[in-house]
């Protein structure tokens, strides 16, 4: 758990050259430093990529290196628990003749090279959204801007609610930690997407495979780590102010940034920050989808103090949506869904509104956050991180209650309650022998869920203890890992079942381990391997659901003895990686024991709306291997080549038989061209890009209502730049064509896939000022 | 609010696992499915006569546990006329609960729908209308054919209005289903 918190690792170099060319006896200095505490770091490696020079700090984070010829050297900087950084630094020759030699013989300069404190299993692959990448997202749910990742697609209710899948695996299976807090909503849904605003990062990290030993519970598909920026202590004055528009839905958001330090009292830093968001009924190609807004209001504050190696940080957010759901998915009976699906395409048509009627949904998350920290002057440091969280997720159905009386309160007819409490002790002993570092945490967690209205889920409350330990060796060009955890997990739940109230008491226990192993060959390959466990204790709708899924038009009946899921994954890399070309390849696989599905069962179930196909959970023994690719190739300074493939297979090993609802496979390619001056412009560029989602065709036989839609391949362009206005003033301005020709298609994992086509042509503008730093 | 109070619980307690704070999800509320149908009642009175023939179907606990306890099969004369009333229960509650009273309230977003296959072997025609001169289906009147076997599907289409506008128009088509039963005809 050392890897909790969001630290940078602060590299304040100072860089010499000696311009006696052609000698060789310039050299590069300077001190590692951890910028969320200004405290020295010693033991981090210094190399130059391509010249075999490598050096370690010292005990007070120096480190120089010396010996090298004027040119073009990549630095890098790698210390355990820290993400390595490459910096390009440019001696050459022609830099240095813009130097007037009467000046000086000595040239100094500053590098700053910032890097990120991971948050991650050092050894398993993890996907960065951050700086310009990230920008090209904004206004977008989170699990849309994560979509772009190699091996990270949605799943989707419609076009506004969608949930991130890792490799496959979604909901309960991949877990979210907002600011070093696991999220805990109502993940168990299909229909819940994440209560996260993506504003409030400016990093978005996909941890994929299972990390059951760092983050306990539900690591089991991987992690996605929603990072802000460390807190500006003592910084002046910056913020940021985002406009973002898109066509189709006629949506627009706003999200502004404020921070800084307070003047005359040192080492304090806050922030604040808020959103908002108004869109309207969505149009595909052909036709508007009736009801589908969407309304979001949030914010977040926080303040920060530290002084001399220790620190305290607050923070809250508040996260608030109203989601139209798209009135045509409303199913009373398999007739009805029947009905539509033989008719292609909605019943319902409408024109554009941004009013949100029934059926709806009204979630709010609260977020609570109290990190403290302190690093003795030998090295340990302990933290501790304390957090509430209050989640309210309210749904409306589309019908009101027929007693007038009742539906004059217009209630939700389902209503969840989540409050949850969170506490994690960590201890990072100092390194010994500059070699191994390592982590010691406990963690707890306290939650209880209040529900009311159509039956659904019970009430429940849970407690859950976690004890882990990590330790990590760095030596000769070996990076190794391991790690072991216990975690128990203690549910009661309560029920009413013919008016009688019934309590049912489960306890789950369990070990995970990782064992991870990397390695440099050479100055531009590495390999990775790492083997991690994971585990899910089943959730309260899977022990306990009982009644038809509108929308699914299934019955679906949970089972109270299903045991907890164990993930046993193995995944392995291969990157390359130069200025001009860098290629990843990954292999992954995750077996799944005791996955927990929804089985079709051979006898319908007879309701008054008619028989509805049953679907019992129950648990099998599930593979799921697959690889990521990707490549970035620049055959000139200016033109580059993306593409990123992802491929996936699904298999029930106990029955012999495919699964269902597994993304189909899909390759992504972009060509972009960067124009790095132009005008006033900075950072220009365009880039074209193709998405090909194949056709899912391993799925169950006779398992579904419509088969997985065909192929698709959708075109998008962007384009953008930056307009300095001023020093540390800047206008950053993007324009987005998703969907160009305006395809028509559906997606095998958008649930809406049954009633209504994707979303058409979408023209996004995005605008951003930013000032201050 | 009770949120403050467990605020500074956790912030005073740390590590300590707060097994007291647990009051409220110990009490749940009773399931409050405001759309319940446990039974469709359906009475048939051969005209000129006063004692209706009544066939049901029954699910007094609702949706899941335990099985429908009652689906008849409908027995009626040849060439004959019936009045069709529709009768609508919610068992589950305490008292029972009329549902009837309340599609005759909200009529104007309820449409009854009957369906018999093979199509000779009874006819409906409706005797109610909502407000807008839209059949309802409540009561009406049938006439079966000669005998012979088949069934008899009767839906109850719920209609409402979708953004404030109404959307029944006579037809089966809008909305969604509240009732979907398959009765088994028998016509002697």
């Amino acid at each position: 758990m050392r890897v909790i918190q969001i630290c940078l690792l602060f590299l304040l170099g100072t860089l010499a050259v000696r311009a006696q060319v052609p000698s060789c006896d310039c050299f590069v200095k300077g001190v590692v430093r951890d910028q969320h505490t200004a405290q020295p770091i010693p033991g981090a490696l210094v190399l130059v990529v391509g010249q075999n020079k490598a050096v370690t700090s010292d005990e007070k984070g120096r480190y120089e290196l010396s010996g090298l010829c004027p040119g073009h050297y990549q630095l890098e900087c790698r210390i355990v628990g820290y993400q390595s950084i490459r910096e390009d630094i440019d001696l050459s020759a022609g830099h240095e003749e813009n130097f007037s030699l009467a000046e000086e013989e000595i040239h100094l300069k500053d590098i700053e090279i910032t890097a990120h404190r991971t948050d991650a299993p050092l050894l398993m692959p993890v996907e960065v959204l951050s700086g310009s990448d990230l920008a090209q997202t904004r206004g977008q749910s989170l699990a849309e801007s994560l979509k772009g990742l190699t091996g990270v697609t949605t799943l989707q209710t419609g076009a506004s609610i969608a949930k991130p899948v890792i490799h496959g695996l979604h909901s309960n299976r991949v877990l979210i930690m907002n600011n070093g807090v696991r999220q805990e909503g109502q993940q168990w849904g299909s229909e819940h997407a994440p209560e996260i605003d993506p504003f409030v990062a400016t990093r978005l990290s996909v941890v994929k495979g299972a990390a059951g030993v760092r983050y306990g519970s539900d690591a089991v598909g991987g992690v996605i780590l929603v990072e802000p920026e460390e807190l500006p202590i003592d910084k002046p004055l910056s913020g940021e102010l985002n406009l973002v528009g898109f066509s189709n839905g006629r949506q627009g958001i706003t999200s502004g940034t404020l921070q800084g330090g307070v003047k005359g009292w040192a080492g304090v830093g806050w922030r604040a920050q808020g959103t908002l968001k108004r869109g309207g009924n969505v149009r595909t190609p052909n036709y508007y989808l009736d009801n589908t807004g969407i309304q979001e209001k949030n914010f977040s504050l926080a303040a920060g103090y530290r002084h001399q190696g220790f620190g305290v940080d607050l923070f809250y957010s508040r996260f608030d949506t109203q989601l139209g759901v798209f009135s045509g998915s409303h199913i009373g009976s398999v007739t009805d869904l029947l009905n539509v699906i033989e008719q292609g395409e909605p019943l319902i048509k409408s024109g554009f509104s941004y009013e949100i009627n029934r059926p709806f949904q009204d979630v709010s998350h609260n977020l609570g956050k109290m990190e403290a920290h302190y690093h003795f002057p030998d090295g340990n440091r302990l933290q501790w991180v304390s957090s509430w969280q209050y989640n309210q997720r309210g749904e409306y159905d589309l019908h009101r209650p027929r007693n007038d009386s009742l539906a004059a309160l217009n209630r939700p007819e389902l209503s969840f309650r989540l409050t949850t409490f969170t506490n994690e002790f960590l201890w990072d002993h100092k390194p010994l022998a500059q070699k191994f570092s390592g982590q010691i945490g406990i963690s707890n967690l306290y939650q209880y869920n209040l529900m009311q209205g159509r039956p659904l889920i019970p009430n429940f409350d849970q407690w859950s203890l976690g004890v882990f330990a990590i330790e990590r060796l760095v030596h000769n060009g070996w990076e190794l890992e391991a790690g072991l955890r216990y975690d128990y997990r203690h549910l009661t739940t309560y029920r009413v079942v013919n008016r009688q109230k019934i309590t049912d008491v489960f306890a789950f226990r369990n070990a995970s381990g990782t064992l991870g192993a990397g390695r440099a060959l050479g100055d531009h390959l590495s390999l990775r391997l790492n083997l991690g466990t994971a585990w899910r204790a089943p959730n309260v709708s899977e022990l306990f659901s009982d009644g038809v899924h509108h929308g699914a038009a299934a019955y679906e009946r949970g089972d109270a003895s299903l045991r907890p899921e164990q993930a046993f994954n193995s995944i392995g890399s291969i990157q390359y990686s130069r200025p001009s070309l860098t290629v990843e390849l990954g292999a992954y696989y995750n077996y799944l024991r005791r996955y927990i599905y929804l089985k079709p069962q051979p006898e319908p179930i007879l309701t008054v709306r008619g028989a509805f196909p049953f679907f019992q959970y129950t648990q099998t023994d599930a593979s799921f291997r697959g690889v990521d690719a990707s490549l970035n190739w620049k055959p000139t300074a200016r033109l580059a080549w993306i593409s990123k493939l992802s491929y996936l297979r699904v298999y029930d090993e106990r029955n012999n038989a495919y699964l269902v609802q597994i993304p189909s496979n899909r390759w992504e390619n972009q060509l972009r061209y960067e124009v790095p001056q132009a005008g006033g412009w900075q950072q220009l560029f365009v880039s074209v890009g193709n998405l090909w989602v194949g056709e899912q065709r391993r799925v169950p036989v006779n398992s579904d209502f419509a088969p997985p839609p065909p192929a698709y391949a959708l075109w998008n362009v962007q384009l953008g730049g930056t307009l300095p206005m001023g020093e540390k003033n800047d206008l950053e301005v993007g324009l987005t064509v998703h969907n160009v020709f305006d395809t028509v298609y559906r997606d095998y994992l958008n649930r809406f896939r049954y009633y209504a086509d994707e979303i058409g042509r979408n023209i996004s503008l995005r605008v951003k000022w930013k000032f201050g730093a | 609010m009770k949120m403050n109070q467990k605020l500074s619980w956790v912030l005073m307690l740390g590590a300590t696992v707060l097994f007291s704070q647990c009051k409220n999800a110990d009490n749940p509320e009773p399931e409050d499915p405001n759309e319940l149908i446990t039974t469709v009642r359906l009475h048939f009175t051969q005209q000129g006569t006063t004692t209706p023939v009544s066939f049901a179907w029954r699910d007094p606990d609702g949706e899941g546990g335990n099985p429908p306890t009652q689906f008849d099969a409908i027995t009626l004369k040849a060439n004959t006329t019936y009045t069709l009333e529709i009768e609508l229960l919610d068992e589950s509650k305490t008292p029972i609960e009329e549902i009837t009273q309340e599609i005759e309230e909200k009529k104007e977003e309820h449409l009854f729908v009957f369906t018999t296959s093979p199509t000779g072997l009874l006819t409906y025609t409706y005797g109610d209308q909502d407000a807008r001169g839209l059949p309802v289906g409540l009561t009406g009147t049938t006439r079966t054919g000669n005998a012979g076997t088949g069934t008899f599907k009767v839906q109850l289409r719920h209609q409402a209005p979708v953004g404030g506008v109404a959307v029944k128009d006579g037809t089966p088509g809008p909305g969604s289903d509240d009732v979907n039963l398959t009765f088994n005809l028998t016509v002697q």
